[in-house]
């Protein structure tokens, strides 16, 4: 069963800006679903139709089967949802941030306070979670959302920009802490993001989105090969035939020549870790000695270069972004 | 599932009460206003006895003062939605299972309850300059949980113009700009009788009007008689929760 299926999508703002324009997708139920791309590709505008905060104009937007406009509050009971921007009151404690959202999503007494405190221990937060949200972190304040969000035991777990604006480890620690609660709890995760690596590695599936529209999706590694990306270039210490040469990985799968040199070949390959020592073996045994090998993994950003022209991340926009986080912080959301 | 739907329901007002006790700021500075009315406008008023059949005049304004600043802090509620909306809580509650109606109301009972601190801190400071109300905790409880309901009511109308405006600078425009006037047009200073016709009849559709009338039936004159009073500001609330509701949906799109 698909945990999100949207069809067709449209959602117009003000009769003019088009940021929905005509989105199709499918999340899968038990997978981590990534949607990809850069700022203003209406990564958002998706999530928040499908979270029930806004309705569509045109098209359909259905989570384990429910519509998100006629049975919005049976989908607002499946999903755990954390938005991009900070949705704490930052003029009380975390746990007291906890608290209230428990009462507010109706968690029995019995079990608020056991689960209060497993979530915080899980995301460890037990010890700054009697000081105001204010004094936290970035990624504190993240782990706080998704415990929060967590504490439903909701089947689909929405996440807009999880790491916006945070650190490498600030960022790797979310991921850890979400991918160890979905070993336990087997839970769909559908995330947005404009980081690549970060789709690269943690998504099943990526979704391309890019001006409204959806331009690629697939596993990770089946977009690289659409670039045809990844590239392995082995240089070789003397000039040899050309006409030799070409046999060299005719026998592997999934590795091709894409280029000949006198003393050198580039081939592209699928999967580098596998097909390399592949190559090598065979490169070996036709007795070539190798004087360097260089590697060029291809990214997803050159996918979506490829694909519209553009880059997915912009540097001067993170910074932006860090800056605004911090206001938010700072402001009390 | 139905008593944990009036959970979350108080757990907005906790979350309120939750956010005074870490800073009790607003409500100290708020309670500046009131006291400079009592202490020094109603003094001097009540020396020049420009109104007869009012008794003491600063007890007479007593009740129009804890209305013109709860009414004031009610009224500005609404900019924390504005600030929810500009942060994700808004959209996480609005994602939520709980109705959004319950949003609205729970939000208008931590208004009102906010609102209606400054009860205790003018009745306190009125009791101080001599003042001499009503000590039945029967009187004073009904009195409170009459200025809630109105609160609850400025607050609805408060979420309603956050709603609509959506910005903080137009939003806190609006406010000034229509606090005073409700204040000026009720009997919170002066009797009904005293005031020109049009003026007269602005104060009979002021919910202010009704909550202060309460207020000095049951503080003043130690009067039960307040169930008109009741009905209407039940109406004014309602309707202005209700309006309120209709409207948040526009508040995130």
């Amino acid at each position: 069963m698909s945990a999100i299926e949207v069809r067709g999508l449209v959602k117009v703002y003000d009769h003019k800006v088009r940021a929905l324009d005509g989105v199709s997708l499918d999340v899968e139920e038990g997978t981590v679903h990534a949607l990809l791309g850069p700022n203003g590709a209406g990564k958002t505008t998706l999530i928040r139709v499908i979270t029930t905060q806004l309705r569509p104009n045109e098209g359909s937007a259905r989570v384990f089967g429910y519509d998100v406009v006629k049975n919005s509050s049976k989908v607002r009971e499946l999903i755990g949802y954390v938005p991009q921007e900070v949705s704490l009151w930052s003029d009380l404690s975390g746990y007291e941030n906890i608290l209230i959202y428990s009462k507010i999503y109706g968690i029995p007494r019995e079990l608020r306070s056991r689960k209060i405190e497993e979530l915080l221990d899980f995301m460890e937060l037990s010890e700054a979670s009697r000081r105001l949200v204010r004094t936290y972190s970035g990624g504190m304040i993240r782990r706080l959302e998704i415990a929060i969000a967590l504490m439903r035991s909701p089947k689909l777990l929405i996440l807009d920009e999880p790491t916006i604006g945070l650190d490498p480890g600030a960022r790797s620690l979310v991921w850890d802490k979400i991918s160890e609660f979905r070993r336990e709890n087997g839970v769909t995760v559908f995330f947005a993001t404009h980081y690549m690596d970060e789709a690269d590695k943690y998504a099943d599936y990526v979704t391309l989105l890019n001006q409204g529209r959806v331009v690629a999706h697939g596993t990770p590694n089946d977009l690289k090969k659409h670039v045809k990306g990844n590239k392995v270039l082995v240089f070789f210490k003397e000039s040899v035939d050309n006409s030799r040469l070409s046999e060299i990985v005719s026998g592997i799968p999934g590795v091709s020549i894409s280029n000949l040199g006198n003393d050198h070949v580039e081939l592209v390959v699928d999967d580098i870790p596998t097909k390399l020592p592949k190559i090598l073996e065979e490169v070996f045994v036709k007795g070539y000695s190798v004087s360097e090998v260089e590697v060029r993994e291809a990214s997803l950003d050159e996918v979506f270069i490829k694909l519209t022209g553009r880059r997915i991340t912009e540097e001067s926009g993170r910074i932006k972004e860090v800056v605004s986080m911090r206001k938010m912080i700072r402001r009390g959301g | 599932m139905r008593s944990m739907k009036l959970a979350s329901l108080a757990s907005m007002a906790e979350m309120e009460l939750r956010r005074l006790r870490h800073d009790p700021f607003e409500i100290l500075t708020r309670a500046v206003q009131p006291i400079l009315w009592i202490a020094v406008f109603g003094s001097v008023m009540a020396r020049i006895r420009a109104f007869q059949n009012v008794g003491d005049y600063v007890t007479f304004i007593t009740p129009g003062v804890i209305l013109q600043s709860s009414t004031f802090i009610s009224l500005a509620y609404g900019i924390a939605l504005i600030f929810e909306r500009e942060s994700g809580i808004l959209k996480k509650l609005l994602t939520s299972p709980i109705p959004r109606s319950y949003i609205v109301v729970g939000r208008a009972l931590a208004g009102g309850i906010r609102a209606s601190t400054q009860y205790v801190i003018v009745l306190v400071s009125a009791v101080a300059v001599g003042v001499r109300i009503s000590g039945n905790p029967l009187n004073l409880i009904t009195g409170y949980l009459i200025l809630v309901l109105a609160c609850m009511g400025f607050t609805g109308l408060s979420i309603l113009i956050a709603s609509l405006l959506r910005t903080r600078e137009r939003f806190m425009g609006i406010i000034g700009a229509i606090t005073m006037p409700l204040f000026f047009a009720s009997n919170a200073l002066y009797p009904i009788e005293v005031m020109p016709d049009v003026i007269k009849y602005i104060s009979l559709a002021n919910p202010l009007t009704y909550t202060v009338s309460a207020l000095r039936k049951l503080l003043v004159s130690s009067s039960y008689d307040v169930l008109q009073e009741t009905l209407i500001l039940t109406c004014f609330t309602a309707l202005s929760l209700g309006v309120a509701i209709k409207s948040l949906r526009r508040i995130i799109e």
